[in-house]
């Protein structure tokens, strides 16, 4: 009796295969295929390159130049510039900032009113966290207040920080997320990503692109076949089809 | 270290297919890897092999329903029209190429003739070349005279503006979305889900039922009304944004890109960048998943940054002697794969500076015996190929003399090394960084997926990508 239930359960098993019909991919089959591909040195090398010199890391750069021979797309000097602006925002020197990037590129913020109005923000911010109440206000009426009057989102940006003033816990209030870290680094990396389309770059590096494309594409192929998949990305081991 | 050499006529291309046996001579990947470095390699330039639509098939069209003018560009539709099964209907000479993103076409409607019953379309093989594009199973169209669209059926839906004479309508097919879409004097119309139909292999197609009419088609010999390239930049671009939202875990790129110069021994690179990394805003920790799979990397980091150092500079004598000072056992047998890449990298070092004379020698005493070799032979004959020209890096062997080839030696020299920690498991670990394997897994994904969808849409190539300035696609 009970082989005849495990017969039924296999025709069973089988018909929901054919009715979905996904196409089993044995792991020894997609082994010979990933062998297959041919993946050259020269563009891995051109990939950790394009992130080294995305995220800054210009001695990295430099020395990944002598070390590999890949070359870097973007003027390493220009790097370093630019990882000072980053750095001084994510310390909350926003003036130092500033005047650091009017020196790199006046037409960055002057093209980029967004950004510069999230400068002015972070400013406003520092001077609320160190206490300065007086020079917060100043502040905010004089430079932040006449940005407010052109752009509506702007002016609901200005009222959400200024009513950091009225709380006296502000790491309780509804706006406390303003004084947290991650702000500064947002600011930053708006700024970042500012000085790098201003010099022709992507602001992006290509490699996390590449990984969302591995995720989406097997996300894809699991509607279509059962295959070998890579679950976990930090260390690229591939799993048993699950039939 | 066993070799196999003994196996070279067996094995399948002299290709390790399987990384478990730790007696294989790892050497054989990379000579493979040379081999198809070389200019014999097969290109995958397959997108512009594919043919595309040029001129109207006076072969099978509708015959005495319809007048095609001699350049086979423009139709007429000479008689009456009776009834509904003496359609003039023509097709392209070539089926819609696949293997791309989008195709597309368009008519210029010159005359509207009586009823303005002209149709814009695609139609399979063997079609019912007497009936309106879209009447009939596995065809779509868009029909002037009620701006309806047909597909598989005589009853269509309401899709968009009527359309006639002086008007240009163009049709086209989205592989990436499955779509047929189409467009009027440069805008566009809608789109239609065609999984069904896109199945089959299609045609482009138009069709004429009442007296008087005429059109003109184009098949990119001219310029298009509609701006295609804008389009599919913006098509791109939906699908750009689709797989940007997807989450990573954190510092995911970080530690693979770690891992990558950690595994090539880039030494004085990754200490730079772990310098860096300590100050960064907010510090980057990567968690020790097990500190075994660092240790193993970790292993020799020194020794093979000296390696890779002295064989990209041509200095192959020196890291020959290291590599008998440091580890023996990877050149006891000289008949390895190992051995034979180094040898012929110190042929080609020599001829690169000119003392042929020398070459010539040492070839004789230590490449000859690869050329009765399966595996070494078309190695061997190339090296030796570099001796025949004045300017030899300007020939077919030319890839010979460049600094890949260096580098595929110290990357030989590297995974040999690597092989030698007794802790390594399998050997695929010594071969290939995590980024490589998950860099092939994506290119599998992509090319099985288009061969799910018949081979349709673009393929995936790394180097494209890379080159291409951001516009991923897949």
């Amino acid at each position: 009796m009970s082989l005849f239930w495990i017969a039924i359960r296999q025709l069973a098993e089988i018909e929901e295969q054919m009715a979905t019909s996904k196409k089993v991919i044995t792991r020894e089959e997609w082994e010979k295929r990933l062998n297959d591909i041919k993946i050259r040195k020269e563009d891995m090398n051109k990939l950790v390159m394009n992130f080294l010199v995305t995220e800054g890391y210009v001695e990295a750069a430099e020395k990944f130049r002598i070390e590999s021979g890949a070359e870097p797309d973007i003027d390493l000097a220009t790097i370093t510039d630019r990882m000072a602006v980053k750095r001084a925002v994510q310390c909350g020197n926003v003036e130092d900032a500033i005047e650091k990037v009017n020196d790199l590129n006046p037409e960055i913020l002057d093209t980029n009113p967004q950004l510069f109005f999230h400068l002015q923000q972070q400013r406003l911010i520092e001077l609320i966290r160190n206490g300065k109440v007086e020079e917060a206000l100043e502040f905010a009426q004089e430079e932040l207040a006449p940005r407010g009057e052109e752009n509506q989102s702007f002016l609901e940006e200005l009222e959400r920080t200024v009513s950091l003033l009225a709380f006296e816990d502000v790491s309780n209030c509804p706006v406390g997320e303003l004084l947290d870290i991650s702000q500064r680094l947002k600011t930053a990396n708006e700024v970042n990503a500012a000085i790098l389309t201003s010099q022709s770059h992507e602001k992006d590096p290509k490699l996390p692109s590449l990984l969302k494309m591995l995720i989406w594409a097997q996300n894809q192929l699991d509607e279509k076949a059962a295959y070998p998949r890579i679950n976990d990305l930090s260390n690229a081991t591939l799993e048993d089809p699950a039939v | 270290m066993n070799s196999s050499n003994s196996n070279n006529g067996e094995s399948n291309n002299g290709k390790s297919s399987s990384f478990d046996s730790l007696n294989q001579d790892l050497g054989l990947y990379f000579l493979e890897l040379a081999r198809l470095g070389s200019s014999k390699a097969p290109t995958d330039m397959e997108e512009d092999e594919e043919e595309a639509p040029k001129e109207l098939n006076t072969i099978n069209s509708s015959g005495g329903f319809l007048v095609v003018a001699p350049d086979k560009l423009s139709v007429k539709y000479p008689t009456i029209n009776l009834h509904g099964h003496d359609v003039g209907v023509i097709q392209a000479d070539k089926p819609v190429p696949v293997k791309r993103l989008l195709y597309y076409f368009e008519i210029y409607v010159k005359n509207a003739g009586a009823k303005g019953q002209i149709a814009i379309g695609f139609t399979n093989e063997g079609f019912k070349m007497r009936r309106q594009p879209g009447w009939e199973v596995n065809s779509c169209g868009y029909h002037g005279d009620d701006g309806f669209l047909y597909h598989g059926q005589g009853k269509g839906d309401a899709f968009g503006p009527t359309y006639t004479a002086g008007d240009t309508v163009g049709g086209g097919i989205n592989y990436a979305s499955q779509e047929f879409f189409f467009t009027k004097n440069g805008a566009l119309v809608g789109t239609v889900s065609g999984e069904k139909e896109m199945k089959s292999r299609l045609f482009p197609t138009i069709a004429v039922h009442s007296q008087n009419e005429e059109v003109h088609v184009n098949f990119g010999q001219k310029k298009f009304a509609f701006d295609l390239k804008e389009y599919e930049a913006q098509e791109r671009l939906k699908q750009q944004m689709t797989i940007e939202k997807i989450a990573l875990p954190p510092n995911i790129s970080y530690g693979l890109v770690r891992s990558y110069l950690l595994h090539y021994g880039y030494e004085d690179t990754l200490k730079s960048f772990d310098l860096a990394s300590k100050s960064t805003i907010p510090p980057i920790y990567i968690a020790q998943e097990n500190g075994f799979d660092e240790q193993d990397i970790v292993y020799a980091l020194n020794q093979r940054k000296i390696l890779r150092q002295l064989i990209r500079n041509g200095k192959i004598d020196a890291a020959i002697s290291k590599l008998r000072d440091w580890y023996p056992q990877l050149v006891q047998d000289d008949k390895s794969a190992t051995c034979f890449l180094l040898h012929c990298q110190k042929f080609i070092e020599l001829v690169r500076v000119g003392a042929l004379e020398e070459a010539v020698k040492y070839g004789r005493i230590e490449l000859a015996k690869f050329f009765e070799l399966t595996n070494f032979e078309y190695l061997v004959q190339d090296c030796v190929a570099l001796l025949a020209y004045v300017r030899p890096q300007e020939s077919s062997v030319g890839y010979l003399l460049e600094e890949s080839q260096r580098d595929l030696v110290a990357d030989t020299v590297n995974a040999m090394i690597l092989s030698t920690n007794p802790n390594m498991k399998d050997m695929q670990g010594c071969l290939q960084s995590y980024l490589e394997r998950l860099l092939r897994q994506l290119t599998a994904c992509c090319l099985e997926r288009r061969s799910a969808n018949g081979d349709q849409g673009e393929a995936f190539h790394l180097h494209r990508v890379l080159n291409s300035g951001g516009n991923l696609k897949c």
